[in-house]
């Protein structure tokens, strides 16, 4: 066929793809990828990245997870058996079936990095020439060092007692914080080059002059001396102080537990007093003055100790310890609710004639106050600095002394403590880079959502400091993706066993039931690589690359899709004309 | 191997002779002996083909497109309200430059059902960018299905060879069958010039915007143009085979005839009769059988026509509102030629009528004592 | 969805889909499950034109678009042609809208799943003719407005249900399947990918557009679709056994009916009704399980 044709077979067949269409010029509003912050996280008092944690825990990572925690918490072995669990009370969790049992997955870390010897990856920041004293090595002043050391500062810990915890080596029972567990966490304090100096007691002047070696001091000396209750007979023979109880239980000194000891108190260190009596073999009563609701200790630890056999009398007020022969007669007052203040009752006396009852032994735990008059921050003034959880005080010779713990936290616990240390740490680090002018405008800028915790790594400039403080509530979970799941349930000694010793009475759960509990986490606010947003795109925009992703906004019509979709509230929808 | 055959059979022979490997199917009188073949060469083996029973025609040329599209050779036969029924796919079989061949039995148009000879049904459908070839007799029928085969991968435009109802579907004829060898040097397998793959994935026959459909458009009208050259090749190759010589026109007489006769179809057959008889009594007469339609072959009936005086057209069809078809696109193809033969219209065999050869005499006697034509032309034997 | 399954892409960015267009969502998920060798014949609908305009293509799969009724019937066709060449790895699907299916397209498909011809039929459901502009075809659902029933001429009739009427051709392999449902989805096309005959796929696929809701609910509109039993999942093999893949929680119909502006003018009265139809075709349908 040699024809030359006139037609050319010109058909309607393609010969290019659609991407010649910029599709993103139809926008008017704007995807993007922008974490938040989860509400545990913005109320955990360390500002632990706990969606962050659990994420890594439910895929198995659990060095990283471990690693996340000591960014902002150098005691998960310690936290994740005394710390009461602020972020569970906040869980988003919690409005759908059950919060996350967070508490359980930081003991269950902090178990996982003793049982594989994990370490601590270096610090980032560089060394630094300054040198600090910490003065008491509890909670506040161990944390101190931790994130000092972090911070890549020198630090000496002055221990006026045998051995560094403060509290957690003296003042919490066995069964709740095992020495070993602490020792965990103390270990890696010194292998961060903190020095530890036990037995060494200073005094007053030791402030305003701790010689050439120390550029700061930090006062952590706590609230180590039990308050008298102001009533006849306290000093008789008996009667006895609850720390100091608890602390030769803690030395391993022989104590006498027979018969009836009356635990006068409603905070921990009395439920912890009574529970301990329980296992030296004797019955507890303890006698408080408001009503059990309004007990300062924490709810599961009163329920534990009934369920051991302490007895709890609530509205009853000590007026008189006496003698009688080989017992103690307590009298007692009784006491009526006059109203509410915040939650808790208002007690007067009810009038009456006092009631006795008798005891082998006596202990109070009515509260505490610090060892030395000394150790009490001064008053606010113009050379100090008040922060949320520590004060500065700027001395002559413009050598700043630092307070820390339970000296300035209005809620006495060991994460908050733990807070405060790195609340000091951080302002003093500001103090030398920058002056003092700045540490206050500073720590503003490097707290965890809308609270007062701060994070050292946002204050570090890590990947937290890009997140939004927009904390994620509720209503901002797609619950779609989510199916109903039972929170674990703590593994236990039988109450039996509880009674018997002062071995530790929550068991270690498994890996495979810490993943499946991790896994349980909303992540709110936090991407954890779930593609939703890739995948329901119309447009395929949202692009992989390698372990995160981005929308490519060539093509991208703002339809929305993928923020909805995204279950954790990872992203945001914002007006084009705002970018 | 000479046989006597139906039409419907020398088109089935046809089909057989072209490996077609899609084969589309829907009854409907007077194709059914068609498909009927066919269907029993594919189940005794004698095609490798897929007969596809379908549920009706609109998705019997369907299929067709849906195969075509995919490489192979194809073939479906209908008719009347079938036809009529594929309409939209018929002009999406053309614009998608698809050369599928279909065999049109050509049949009267309901209501009133009528399923005897008849032109309207593929004449309504003369703007649909299929060639169309009208067919004499059974060889005809025989030779231009397979000539069709041809002329559509030449120029990537559908065929459809139209045979009278009955007159040609159902008669038997004596019909020289050509050898498997013969046909496959004349026809061999088909190479599509695109098809459809997912080797090399494409959107075929999206949407077409303004900018880019006229050119396209355009590119089918030129397909028409060459298709012509075309045909006249292919022919003398036919010939050269075969020994049996077509062509878009066939002139009887025409030299020197004042007279000429345009006829299609069977009514060819009858009125080379009439023509014969005529010349036998001195009449100056021609006849002038048009085979292919589409394209109009308008250059060649200039040609043939041009010491005619009159033309007396024979429509087996009506378009309403104008006249005969034949006589209007005759009309249109001499309108701006000169000098032209005055062209009378005749309507006649409408829903199968017979055609005789009186009635064709009564038009030669008409067409010569009249000296200006009818415009809407004569209903020739009409009951009064 | 495993890791090959995410990474494949047979469909690009820059086409013309409305923002949250659930039928685009439907064909990206379908492909991945598909793959590459795969004829697509698509009749007119809103994916004539998602499609791509000449000379663009939207997909990395060969289209062949059709007659608007002829989606069956060509498809037909092109498996005969696949057949004939020896081909017996490219799958052929049809990919059609509602009225495609449902109306104009009922007889192609009727007549070609009785030839039980070797397809997959997919018909993405978007509720009416969206591409024209939201006229009422026969998968409207009862009481939705559109530009043909509009006002007070709401859509009175039950929307038709092209599934049991699949399923009455005895084909091996019916199934519904929704883009809210990813994986089911998949999982149905990749097995129905793998039978040989006819097999029809009815997708949910939302139109933020015709139905009047934030482009943005595109996917949580067709999971309360699944979630309210108004579009269950489920499968009918060989017109007999049926599999239904989700039985959800007690979902009021009114939430999906209240997010929806095509239903804006439902009274609680029209709201119970349709509550009671819902709740009587789901106890049909969990009888037939």
């Amino acid at each position: 066929m040699n024809l030359v044709m006139k037609n050319k077979l010109l058909i309607p067949i393609s010969s290019m793809t659609s991407e010649e269409n910029k599709t993103g010029s139809w926008r008017f509003l704007r995807p993007r990828f922008e974490n938040k912050t989860a509400p545990c996280s913005a109320a955990c008092p360390a500002g632990e990245d706990i969606p962050q944690i659990e994420m890594l825990t439910a895929q198995g990572e659990f060095k990283e997870a471990w690693e996340m925690i000591l960014r902002e918490n150098p005691f998960p072995a310690v936290c994740g058996r005394v710390c009461f669990h602020r972020c569970e009370s906040f869980c988003n969790r919690a409005n759908y079936d059950e919060a996350i049992a967070v508490h359980t997955m930081e003991r269950f870390l902090a178990d996982t990095a003793a049982r594989y010897d994990f370490h601590p990856p270096a610090p980032v920041a560089s060394p630094r020439q300054e040198r600090i004293a910490i003065v008491g090595g509890g909670p506040a002043g161990l944390a101190a060092a931790w994130f000092l050391a972090r911070l890549g500062f020198q630090c000496d810990i002055l221990e006026a007692a045998s051995e560094v915890g403060g509290l957690l080596r003296w003042g919490i029972p066995a069964y709740r914080l095992p020495q070993d567990a602490l020792l965990q966490d103390v270990e890696r304090l010194q292998a961060a080059g903190v020095g530890i100096f036990t037995n060494r007691r200073v005094d007053e002047t030791f402030l305003t002059d701790p010689g050439s070696l120390y550029q700061a001091v930090l006062v952590a000396t706590g609230y180590g001396k039990g308050q008298m209750m102001g009533i006849p007979g306290e000093t008789v023979a008996d009667v006895l102080e609850g720390l100091d109880f608890l602390r030769n239980l803690r030395e391993g000194k022989q104590i006498p537990g027979e018969g009836t000891t009356a635990v006068i108190g409603g905070g921990n260190t009395a439920v912890d007093v009574a529970r301990s009596v329980v296992r030296l073999g004797g019955k507890a009563v303890i006698y408080y003055r408001r009503r059990q609701q309004d007990m300062p200790a924490f709810a599961e630890e009163i329920r534990m100790a009934i369920e051991e056999g302490v007895i709890i009398q609530e509205l009853v007020s000590p007026v008189e310890i006496e003698r009688d022969g080989s017992h103690l007669v307590l009298s007692l007052q009784r006491m009526a609710v006059s109203g509410e203040e915040a939650g808790r009752a208002r007690v007067v006396s009810a009038g009456g004639s006092s009631e006795a009852v008798e005891a082998q032994r006596i202990i109070r735990a009515i509260g505490a106050e610090p060892q030395e008059p000394w150790m009490a921050p001064p008053p606010a003034g113009p050379d100090t600095i008040v922060l949320s959880h520590s004060r500065i005080v700027l001395g002559k010779g413009q050598r700043p002394v630092l307070y820390t713990g339970d000296l300035v936290n209005e809620t006495k616990s060991v994460t908050h403590a733990i807070a405060s240390g790195k609340q000091a740490a951080i302002a003093l680090d500001i103090f030398f880079h920058e002056g003092a002018a700045a540490v206050a405008s500073r720590l503003a800028g490097c707290t965890v959502g809308d609270g007062s915790s701060q994070s050292l790594e946002i204050y570090l400039g890590g990947e937290r400091k890009l997140r939004s403080n927009h904390v994620v509530g509720y209503s901002e979970i797609n619950t779609d993706y989510f199916s109903f799941a039972p929170r674990i349930r703590q593994p236990r000694l039988l109450i039996e066993e509880r009674r018997r010793s002062f071995s530790e009475i929550d068991l270690k759960i498994s890996a495979g039931l810490a993943m499946q509990e991790a896994a349980r986490c909303f992540n709110c606010g936090l991407c954890n690589n779930c593609d939703n947003c890739r995948l329901f795109c119309p447009d395929v925009t949202v692009i992989r690359e390698a372990d995160t992703r981005r929308i490519n906004y060539d093509y991208c019509k703002g339809c929305g899709i993928c923020v909805v979709e995204c279950p954790r509230n990872a992203m945001s929808l914002k007006e084009e004309a705002d970018q | 191997m000479r046989r006597v055959i139906e039409g419907s059979q020398a088109v089935a022979e046809a089909v057989r002779l072209s490996h077609v490997q899609v084969v589309s199917a829907y009854p409907i009188t007077p194709q059914t002996h068609i498909v009927e073949t066919l269907s029993d060469y594919c189940e005794k083996g004698l095609m490798q083909a897929r007969f596809m029973r379908m549920e009706g025609e609109q998705s019997c040329l369907a299929a067709l497109i849906g195969a075509e599209l995919m490489g192979v050779r194809t073939f479906t036969a209908t008719s009347s309200q079938g036809l009529a029924y594929m309409h939209e796919l018929l002009h999406w079989s053309s614009g998608a430059r698809l050369p599928i061949v279909m065999a049109v039995a050509n049949r009267a148009l309901a209501p009133g059902w009528n399923i005897w000879a008849d032109q309207t049904d593929s004449l309504s459908q003369r703007d649909t960018g299929w060639i169309q070839i009208y067919c004499e007799d059974g060889q005809d029928v025989l030779d231009s299905t397979l000539i069709a085969y041809r002329l559509a991968e030449s120029v990537n435009l559908p065929v459809m060879v139209m045979l009278d109802a009955f007159y040609l579907s159902h008669t038997y004829e004596p019909v020289d069958i050509p050898e498997e060898a013969d046909a496959y040097r004349f026809l061999p397998p088909y190479e599509p010039r695109f098809k459809m793959s997912t080797a090399d994935p494409h959107s075929f026959a999206g949407l077409v915007p303004p900018v880019s459909y006229m050119e396209m458009r355009h590119d089918i009208a030129l397909a028409m143009e060459d298709a012509l050259p075309q045909e006249v090749q292919i022919e003398e190759e036919f010939a050269s085979i075969f020994g049996r010589r077509y062509s878009a026109l066939e002139a009887i007489n025409c030299d020197d005839a004042e007279i000429v006769f345009m006829t299609s179809g069977t009514i060819t057959s009858t009125t080379r009769l009439v023509v014969q008889k005529l010349r036998e009594q001195g009449e100056k007469v021609g006849l002038l059988k048009i085979r292919l339609f589409r394209p109009f072959p308008t250059d060649l009936l200039r040609e043939a026509l041009k010491n005619a005086k009159k033309v007396a057209v024979i429509d087996r069809n009506f378009s309403f509102g104008t006249s005969g078809i034949f006589a209007q696109e005759l009309r249109s193809a001499l309108c701006n030629f000169s000098p032209k033969p005055l062209v009378f219209g005749y309507i006649a065999g409408i829903g199968g009528r017979d055609v005789t050869p009186a009635i064709i005499e009564s038009i030669y006697q008409t067409t010569k004592s009249t000296a200006t034509p009818d415009e809407n032309g004569v209903w020739a034997g009409l009951k009064e | 969805m495993d890791a090959e399954l995410r990474e494949r892409e047979l469909m690009h960015s820059g086409h013309v889909g409305c923002p949250g267009c659930g039928a685009a969502i439907a064909m990206r998920f379908f492909l991945k499950a598909m793959g590459e060798k795969t004829v697509i014949v698509l009749p007119a609908c809103c994916w004539s034109i998602i499609a791509g305009p000449y000379p663009q293509s939207t997909l990395d799969a060969p289209i062949i678009h059709c007659a608007f009724e002829t989606a069956a019937s060509t498809a037909s066709g092109v498996r005969a042609a696949l057949d004939m060449q020896g081909d017996t790895e490219t799958k052929v699907v049809a990919w059609a809208g509602d009225g495609g299916t449902f109306d104009i397209g009922f007889q192609a498909l009727s007549g070609a799943v009785e030839r039980n011809e070797d397809f997959l039929y997919v018909c993405y459901d978007n509720e009416a003719y969206m591409n024209t502009g939201i006229q009422r075809s026969s998968s409207t659902p009862y009481g939705a407005w559109t530009t043909t029933t509009p006002g007070r001429d709401w859509k009175k009739m039950r929307k038709k249900n092209i599934v049991e009427a699949l399923v009455a051709h005895r084909i091996p392999y019916v199934a519904t399947a929704s883009i809210a449902f990813p994986d089911d989805l998949i999982r149905k096309a990749q097995k129905a990918r793998e039978i040989k005959g006819s097999r029809f796929l009815h997708i949910y696929a939302s139109c933020p557009t015709g139905w009047r809701i934030p482009s943005e609910l595109s996917v949580k509109i067709a999971r309360m679709a699944v979630q309210t039993n108004i579009f269950p999942l489920y499968e009918v093999e060989d017109g007999k056994n049926y599999t239904i893949n989700y039985k959800p929680r007690e979902y009021l119909v009114r939430e999906y009916f209240r997010l929806q502006g095509r239903f804006r003018h439902l009274t609680d009265h029209d709201l119970d009704q349709i509550q009671a139809m819902v709740d009587e075709d789901w106890q049909r349908l969990l009888a037939k399980a």
